[in-house]
């Protein structure tokens, strides 16, 4: 589930869809592989709703039908919810989306269906040499491109800053230290949570399994199989049960559900959470309309040791191009301006940083003390799940890790808990 | 409609020229032509026919030869095939037999589910019937304005769209928010701070019974006193003066008078809690631990969410298969029931 | 046809007596309705409530009612075209059922005719169609014959979803009609048809009424058939509608609730504008007026 992964940005007026008209009949006709002679062609193009700034998408498109007379593109902005159904089916019509944004964690999932164009030869032409090797992972399968990097972003621990000064706290950058922080918040405050941190942040989980240098499932021999149960990954867990001993907040829910960005902080009492740009921006803009005003200070999750922040996932999106797609020259057209370095750059200005673009060349460099700036901190710890196609089963719903977490959180012994969840994982990761 | 309409096959069975066949009563010279009848009689006289039933309800079959049988039939082919995400995609035909099959029946998760699933509705529709049957009682021995009220709170219960009630019940019982929770310490219980309803699968099948019941029972009032109303004062009235019990007049008036409506409706509410899916699904996704699943939401996932299209196919001709098992003895009676019409 | 509950008042005044036993029927109905209304009530409150005070742990009963829900909910793109998809989805299926099964369901309850009851079986378990999960099959299907975002094949679908149903009641509703009625007319001249369309059909107004609500609800309220074929925003309907202010960035639970209480009026208004006929529709007591 990587819905939870967007745009810090243009929250307000997401609503409506562009369907950048205006044909600029700028004359030259545009070099591109297949030009469209006379006909009028169409491309469409499906994003998730929050991840690009409609301003930079119709600069893009606008640049791109200047290049590429007698073609319209025409974006349509998803929804997350119930998206893996859709794109499958998508993906097997005659007429699909010539382009579309796929979550990092499935794209593995999709490449192995076949749906997706293989984009190896292609290389040169979307500038694969600039882009972020961490965030290229997830694009490739098997040696062969099948998508685009886009963006990506990773969670940090936003504050109260006067609930912190009241308690005599400051940012920490060890993981003794964040719990020393804790207790003096919860010293000086009973009746407000330190951290609120619901029972099934599996992604949170996730960094600190990393931060014990292993990882949430293993190659063994060409099978994957689960690795909660390894004793790093109990380690982390108890890290975590230590953690939400500061919480009250549900132990068999995650984060959206209440969403803790507009549902739980801004009714006040919590001291500390974490989250991403857009729930900071969401939690201000709530605290916002109930009139009042908030005061928010962001810090890196923090390592074990203080030369290193804390592992985080990092999610984000790749940019594809279907297998049937009836324009795929066009397409990747489309694509190689839309990833380029040019666009890339004005999509990290437009975002403010909130987003990481796919190239650092690309990157904005955030003000001092913003969301953007934790987060560009801990970036270097950036990880993502195992890629495979079968990562995708392990996290739709009910996700076993979730169910581990609560089960460990209620006070059932970790060990065994992890072995059960394994035995789910492996079941569901070697399945394309 | 394109679909193509091979599947017409029984769509006139028989074109055997109409004269009704089996216990056919023949017309009997019309009987008195005035308009006072008083004892309305629910006899079945057959007209002269031919083709003439055919021709009618052949629309009607044909209509759901296409767009009924005919993808159920292919919903079937689909089961014997290995059908995931990949195959879904490249348009693959891979025949696995029995696969599907063997799979799901050798799986003791799946047998759980079963038995969870049918208790579940079990449950569900006796309470929906006693408290719905209560209820329409009740809206006939009401004054005119309560029932009016009475009837119009059912109504908008039951014009709730389902994804609006079923977040109102997820917030009503909601861990931290809840007004179930604040009613609770209103009252002066402890231990309400922060409890959780959704702890346990038990618990949170209760909580869709809850809705489920509240949902249904709109449906089965209504009609039940919609059904009252045909039975006439006059019977009421007798057995009033013979000194019936309000429990003995039930038992001797209404409940023979209703008893096509009891059993339809309760066919009908078997049928659509045992199908229900949203209500239980979107409750708590089937968790904690998928505890809560029951067939269809067990479908859903081990087939449509995780793509396995195949299984899912296989999952929903099993529990056709076993609706059918659990109905028959229903088909029976309420075919026989026609007979005494 | 308003007349049709004859029996009802003459039960009322009866009963007018302040009795112990009237009380208690009185406070109990009070009591249920209460327990019905309170979740549509609380859909309703909380669609005037601003976004802070929806979710609270203390509930809040009395506030500022705000119209600004309604307002988002109604300023989405394409609001219209949704209207405009549901509304002709629902009443062509409901309507084409009607007229379909009303010829089928006289067949039924007045001909005796080989493979009747064959027909019968057909009818009762089509019901049981499984219609979520044959999403798939459908799917294919319109896909391979290139049905897919059509507002046609979404009204032939749902038309069928209602079509055993609307069959299965109307039956029961022509059955009710006594046969004299129908054999008298036909003494006084009148041809079968006739018969069928001057006696009957009148004396079937509420059954109809009554049996289009059932399909209204089920069409109105269909969720998966269109999320899996109508994949093109132009050729959506209301029910995607409702649920897309639950969205990554929050949930607009306002939004969603206006959202809720405006789709459930056009049940509602049915129901309603139905129900005086509707209710007692099959009472015997019609004929005797």
């Amino acid at each position: 589930m990587k819905r939870k992964l967007i745009a810090a940005i243009g929250v307000a007026g997401m609503m409506v869809s562009i369907a950048a008209c205006g044909t600029d009949n700028g004359g030259d006709k545009g070099d591109a592989g297949k030009k469209s002679e006379g006909g009028n062609k169409t491309l469409t193009v499906w994003v998730m709703d929050g991840s690009a700034p409609d301003a930079w998408m119709e600069g893009v498109n606008k640049e791109f039908e200047a290049k590429h007379p007698g073609v319209k593109v025409k974006v349509e902005k998803q929804v997350w919810n119930g998206i893996q159904e859709k794109v499958t089916t998508a993906l097997s019509e005659d007429t699909p989306p010539d382009v579309l944004e796929l979550g990092n964690t499935q794209t593995a999932g999709y490449a192995v269906t076949g749906g997706l164009a293989d984009l190896t030869g292609d290389k040169d032409k979307l500038g694969y040499a600039d882009w972020n090797k961490g965030m290229v992972a997830s694009s490739e399968l098997d040696g062969k491109l099948y998508s685009a990097p886009w963006y990506a972003a990773n969670r940090v621990v936003i504050y109260d800053k006067a609930a912190f000064k009241k308690a005599g706290v400051t940012p920490p950058k060890t993981r003794t230290e964040w719990i020393d922080g804790l207790k003096k918040l919860k010293a000086s405050d009973p009746k407000s949570q330190a951290i609120y941190l619901p029972g099934q942040s599996w992604y949170v989980l996730a960094g600190f399994i990393w931060d014990e240098g292993s990882d949430l499932a293993v190659k063994d021999g060409d099978k994957w199989k689960g690795n909660l149960s390894s004793p790093e990954a109990v380690n982390a867990m108890n890290f975590y049960k230590e953690l939400a001993s500061y919480s009250t907040a549900p132990k068999d829910k995650d984060e959206a559900t209440p969403q803790q960005s507009t549902d739980i902080v801004p009714k006040g009492g919590v001291s500390s959470w974490i989250g991403l740009g857009w729930e900071a921006g969401g939690a201000i803009d709530a605290i916002k309309k109930a009139g009042k005003t908030a005061d928010f200070g962001y810090f890196p999750i923090p390592g074990k040791t203080a030369d290193k922040p804390g592992s985080v996932f990092f999610g984000g999106s790749n940019l594809a191009i279907s297998e049937r797609s009836q324009n795929k020259d066009l397409a990747k057209e489309w694509l190689a301006l839309a990833a380029g370095k040019d666009q890339m750059t004005k999509y990290a200005q437009a975002t403010e940083g909130g987003l990481l673009p796919n190239s650092d060349a690309a990157q904005f460099k955030p003000a001092a003390g913003s969301f953007a700036e934790a987060m560009a901190a801990s970036s270097v710890s950036g990880k993502i799940t195992p890629v495979t196609p079968g990562w995708a089963n392990v996290e739709t719903a009910p996700n076993p890790i979730k169910d581990y977490m609560t089960k460990v959180l209620k006070g059932e012994d970790a060990k065994a808990a992890a072995e059960a969840a394994d035995k789910v994982i492996n079941e569901r990761i070697n399945q394309q | 409609m394109t679909v193509d309409s091979q599947g017409t096959a029984n769509a006139a069975p028989q074109d055997a020229p109409g004269r009704a066949a089996g216990k056919s009563q023949t017309p009997p010279p019309a009987p008195s032509g005035s308009k006072e009848v008083l004892q309305p009689s629910r006899g079945r006289r057959s007209l002269p026919s031919g083709l003439l039933p055919y021709l009618l309800v052949a629309p009607a079959l044909l209509s759901m030869a296409v767009l009924l049988l005919y993808p159920l039939i292919r919903n079937v082919i689909l089961s014997f095939q290995e059908l995931n995400r990949k195959e879904f995609i490249t348009r693959e035909t891979v025949w696995t037999g029995f696969d599907n099959y063997t799979e799901l029946l050798g799986d003791s998760e799946f047998w759980t589910v079963v038995v969870r699933s049918v208790v579940f509705t079990a449950v569900n529709v006796f309470l929906i019937m006693v408290i719905g049957a209560g209820i329409g009682l009740l809206l006939d021995r009401l004054g005119k304005k309560m029932r009016l009220l009475l009837s119009l709170a059912l109504v908008f219960a039951w014009a709730m769209p389902i994804v609006a009630s079923v977040t109102v019940f997820r917030w009503l019982f909601d861990e931290q928010f809840g007004v179930v929770n604040w009613l609770m310490r209103t009252l002066g219980f402890s231990g309400y701070e922060q409890h959780n309803w959704f702890e346990t699968g038990f618990s949170t099948l209760v909580i869709c019974l809850i809705l489920l019941v509240w949902g249904s029972v709109p449906f089965v009032a209504l009609n039940m006193y919609a059904g009252l109303t045909t039975i006439g004062t006059e019977l009421y009235e007798a057995a009033k003066m013979d000194g019936a019990s309000g429990w003995r007049t039930f038992w001797a008036v209404v409940f023979p008078n209703l008893k096509p409506f009891f059993m339809i409706t309760t066919f009908l509410e078997i049928i659509w809690i045992f199908k229900a899916f949203t209500q239980v699904y979107a409750m708590n996704l089937g968790g904690p631990d998928r505890a809560s699943e029951t067939l269809p939401v067990f479908a859903y996932i081990e087939g449509v969410g995780q793509f396995h299209y195949g299984v899912a196919a296989a999952i929903s001709v099993l529990t056709i298969l076993m609706l059918v098992a659990l109905m028959s003895f229903y088909f029976r009676l309420i075919l026989k029931q026609e007979d005494e019409l | 046809m308003s007349s049709t509950i004859a029996p009802a008042p003459q039960k009322l005044r009866t009963r007018k007596k302040i009795t112990a036993g009237s009380v208690a029927k009185n406070v109990s109905a009070l009591l249920i309705a209460a327990v019905f209304i309170f979740p549509v009530y609380w859909m309703f409150s909380s669609s005037l409530k601003p976004q802070h005070e929806i979710m609270t742990k203390d509930p809040v009963f009395f506030f500022e009612p705000t119209f600004e829900n309604y307002t988002t909910a109604t300023g989405v793109d394409l609001f219209w075209t949704y209207v405009r998809n549901s509304l002709t989805v629902t009443v062509c299926a409901v309507l084409l059922a009607l007229l379909i099964a009303l010829a089928a369901s006289f067949a039924l309850a007045r001909i005796r005719f080989k493979g009747r009851k064959g027909i019968l079986l057909v009818v009762m378990m089509a019901q049981m169609a499984p219609w979520e999960v044959m999403v798939i099959a459908m799917y294919m299907i319109s896909r391979d014959n290139d049905m897919l975002n059509s507002i046609p094949m979404l009204t032939a679908i749902y038309f069928v979803m209602v079509l055993p149903f609307t069959i299965w009641t109307l039956r029961g509703f022509i059955a009710a009609v006594p046969v004299e009625l129908e054999e008298a007319a036909q003494i006084d001249g009148c041809t079968r048809g006739q018969a069928f369309r001057k006696v009957i059909f009148p004396l079937l107004a509420p059954g109809l009424m009554s049996t289009s609500i059932f399909g209204f609800i089920t069409a109105w309220n269909e969720f998966a058939m269109i999320l899996m074929l109508n994949k093109e925003r132009e050729s959506q309907t209301l029910t995607v509608w409702l649920t897309q202010f639950q969205t990554a960035f929050g949930n607009d639970w306002g939004a969603t609730m206006a959202a809720s209480t405006l789709f459930a009026l056009p049940v509602l208004i049915v129901f309603i504008f139905v129900q005086r006929k509707a209710v007692g529709g099959m009472t015997a007591g019609a004929v005797k007026g």
